[in-house]
């Protein structure tokens, strides 16, 4: 229960009668951020939104009411608060906001630079903005996962109630702090690598460099894009002028590495030295049928059978790229004999080197 | 060719007999059409009984997959013998469906 002096308490009167308007407005400005952030590719955590509670306006007046001349000085009424993942995109979620709503510098507080230095505690940064259709501003705060964490944490300990907070709690909230500016650092930090490396190893790809180029998951799609298994696969569908279904190919990575290449250029030669193979495989499996329907994925299916074939890998081999492939299933063992049958008729494992 | 469609608990069932040969292809269309009514599920082919698939067969499930996939749903293919097996194999359609 909360006692209120007859200015808080007119305050209080005029937030009734707005807060439908309030309810309206927070809505409709929670999914203009939400929808801008999207057109702008950036990927938070989450974005909130309240109104404040009849409880929590009273006991604001109650402690500071003589503060506020009207409803209209209360610039949290509405708080909308947007999460991320990266502390480099606060700063971009902030400039999507100034494009956004007017903001009210005056009052607005960037509390990741109220520290001095050698302290650590709260980092957030909170904007007192509006919106021309509405007289009243609105708070939007934004920071990171691990802020948010923090600051969680600190609130949910109590240090609003008024209670004499201990020495020793403040300092380990503050050591805290600390360690999390820091880890926030370092995710932001992977992050611009991972980028510089993505950015590095496609412009490696796109000049043909490609022994230079690990093979993971990330170059393995730039390679993708390519269509380096398009030429095998029109040659294959000419055989019974087969209609092509594309399909994902990154399932072959891990077959690929699995028959030991390391960088595009290992598979790059894999193609090179037996697209033959696998042509002659498809010739051979779907020569006599008139299946007119094939997957983009038959091509580095073949290459990687006629690899396996031509180097001893045998039954075994094959077993095992199907087993990657297909999920392990006794019928890949049914599969992996059937090819090695076939394979006396492959001839290209007649050839001698 | 004979198609037996059942539904229990959300899952659609489809039991395929006989050859799905380019005939039987364009016959048994309208019961694909009506599998992929229920392609925001599970949707799971029966092949126990499926002796051949000739290239029009292949379509048929490849649109039904396709339809699927837009829904959010799952095909799953059971039971082929050997025969089919091999024709997923040489065609690529092994790595496009779900083999139980």
């Amino acid at each position: 229960m909360y006692v209120l002096d007859p200015h808080s308490e007119s305050i209080m009167e005029e937030y009734r009668k707005q807060r439908p308007m309030f309810l309206e407005a927070e809505n409709a400005i929670a999914t203009r951020l939400r929808e801008s952030l999207t057109e702008a590719g950036i990927v938070v955590a989450s974005v909130e939104s309240r109104v404040k509670t009849e409880k929590s306006l009273a006991g604001k007046l109650e402690l500071k009411g003589a503060k506020y001349k009207s409803l209209a000085d209360i610039t949290d009424i509405i708080g909308l608060r947007v999460i991320t993942f990266y502390l480099d995109d606060v700063d971009v979620v902030a400039s999507v906001v100034e494009r956004l709503f007017d903001v009210d510098w005056d009052n607005t507080v960037d509390k990741r630079r109220l520290h001095a230095l050698d302290s650590f505690g709260y980092q957030s940064l909170h904007y007192i903005c509006r919106v021309p259709e509405m007289p009243f501003r609105f708070e939007i705060q934004m920071r990171t996962l691990l802020q948010h964490a923090w600051s969680n944490m600190n609130h949910d300990t109590g240090y609003k109630s008024g209670v004499e907070i201990p020495r020793e709690y403040i300092r380990n909230m503050s050591r805290l702090a600390g360690m999390l500016e820091l880890a926030d650092e370092q995710f932001s930090r992977i992050r611009s690598e991972l980028t510089d490396y993505r950015r590095r190893m496609q412009a490696l790809v796109a000049s043909g460099n490609l022994d230079e180029v690990q093979l993971d998951g990330d170059t393995f799609r730039s390679y993708l894009d390519l269509h380096p298994f398009t030429p095998l696969n029109r040659r294959i569908a000419a055989i019974n002028q087969a209609e092509i279904q594309e399909v994902p190919l990154m399932p072959y990575l891990a077959a690929f590495k699995d028959i030991g290449c390391q960088t595009l250029g290992d598979v790059q030669r894999i193609i090179k030295d037996y697209s033959e193979g696998a042509y002659q495989i498809a010739c051979y499996q779907m020569g006599l049928t008139d299946l007119d329907i094939m997957a983009s994925s038959v091509g580095p299916q073949n290459l990687c059978i006629a690899f396996i074939l031509r180097n001893g890998g045998g039954r075994t081999g094959l077993r095992r790229l199907f087993d990657h492939l297909l999920g392990t299933s006794e019928a890949n063992e049914m599969m992996a004999e059937m090819m090695v049958e076939q394979s006396a008729s492959f001839p290209f494992m007649n050839q001698k080197n | 060719m004979k198609i037996t469609i059942e539904t229990t608990n959300g899952t659609t069932t489809a039991h395929l007999e006989g050859r799905l040969d380019t005939p039987a292809s364009t016959e048994v269309t309208p019961y694909f059409d009506q599998l992929q009514e229920h392609a925001d599920g599970t949707v799971i082919l029966d092949c126990t009984e499926l002796s051949y698939i000739a290239s029009s067969g292949l379509r048929l499930f490849l649109a039904l997959r396709k339809v699927s996939m837009a829904k959010g749903g799952k095909v799953i293919v059971k039971n082929i013998n050997d025969g089919i097996r091999q024709v997923f194999m040489m065609t690529g359609f092994l790595n496009m469906f779900e083999i139980q």
